[in-house]
Order: structure tokens, then sequence, then C-alpha cells
């Protein structure tokens, strides 16, 4: 059988665990990534519909913003950060300006 | 170290007994990935993944 003077030169006491935990590792880890870069493993063990953790994340997005910014009259600016990085500057109604950090295209976060 | 002259050092096994080990092995293997198989297959058509 192919490979199996494998066993002549390892121990099957030694081998047969290593084996049987790189598979498991291997699996773990993939099941891991599967489950922190997709949220709809989070859904389906809620008991939410499949895929709408993804649309609530969507929609928070708007309640970044201070109850400033909505003044109707006055106009809000969004400047792009000149040195290429994932930055807006934001200036509100008010006059104050903030920087809006883009982790990625599904969460932002505002700091001062 | 043995009387058996068909065992081979370093582990002390015959040819016949590494292939006893390698084939339980073997199918064990087949059978896992038999039933990872029809579970991939499950989870690709009832869930978003791969899209």
């Amino acid at each position: 059988m192919n490979n199996a003077k494998m066993w002549l030169v390892v121990k099957p006491t030694v081998g047969v665990p290593l084996f049987l935990s790189a598979v498991a590792v291997g699996s773990f880890a993939v099941h891991v990534a599967v489950l922190s870069n997709t949220s709809w493993v989070a859904d389906f063990l809620s008991g939410n519909e499949l895929g709408s953790g993804a649309t609530a994340a969507l929609s928070q997005e708007t309640t970044v913003l201070p109850a400033s910014a909505e003044a109707a009259d006055l106009p809000m600016y969004l400047e792009a950060s000149a040195d290429g990085t994932e930055t807006l500057r934001v200036i509100l109604p008010d006059g104050r300006t903030g920087t809006l950090v883009v982790d990625d295209l599904t969460q932002a976060a505002l700091v001062q | 170290m043995s009387d058996d002259p068909d065992k081979v050092w370093p582990t002390g096994l015959t040819l016949k007994e590494a292939e006893e080990v390698h084939s339980y092995l073997i199918d064990g293997t087949r059978v896992f990935g038999a039933i990872a198989l029809l579970a991939h297959v499950l989870v690709a058509v009832s869930t978003p993944w791969l899209g």
C-alpha cells in the first residue's frame, strides 16, 4: 500500500495522534476564520434570518453622526484625507470637526 | 533486539503490520472525508457560504 512504509520509521503511537491533531487543528482554524469573517453563522445561532446581521450593521452607520449634523439649513462637509489613509475629515454644521476612520466598507468610527 | 527477522527498526513493526496500520488510517480518512463532503454540500446549499 502506498506510503504504508512510513510506519516502519514513525511510531504509530506518535504519528497517528499527530495526524489526527493536525486535521483537528486545521479544520478548527478554518471554521474560526469563517465565523470571524461572516455574520450569517451568528444569525443562524441567534435564530435570525441568514444575512440579516450584515444588513443591520450597514443601517447602523447612519447613527454615527451627532445631532448637529442633522441641521437641514446648514451644510456639512466631508474632506478626503490628503495622505491617502482611510480617514475622512468631517466638518459639522456647528463648526466642529472630527475624523472619520474607515476600518472597512461596513464599519466606521468617529474619533475627535 | 528481536527474534522476528521481518521486524524493521526504528519502530519494530513488520511491513505487514505497517500496512495494516495504514489501511485503518486510510479507511478512517475516507469515512471522515465522505461525511465532511456531505456536510459541506449541505452547508453550501443552505447558507450564504461561498456566495
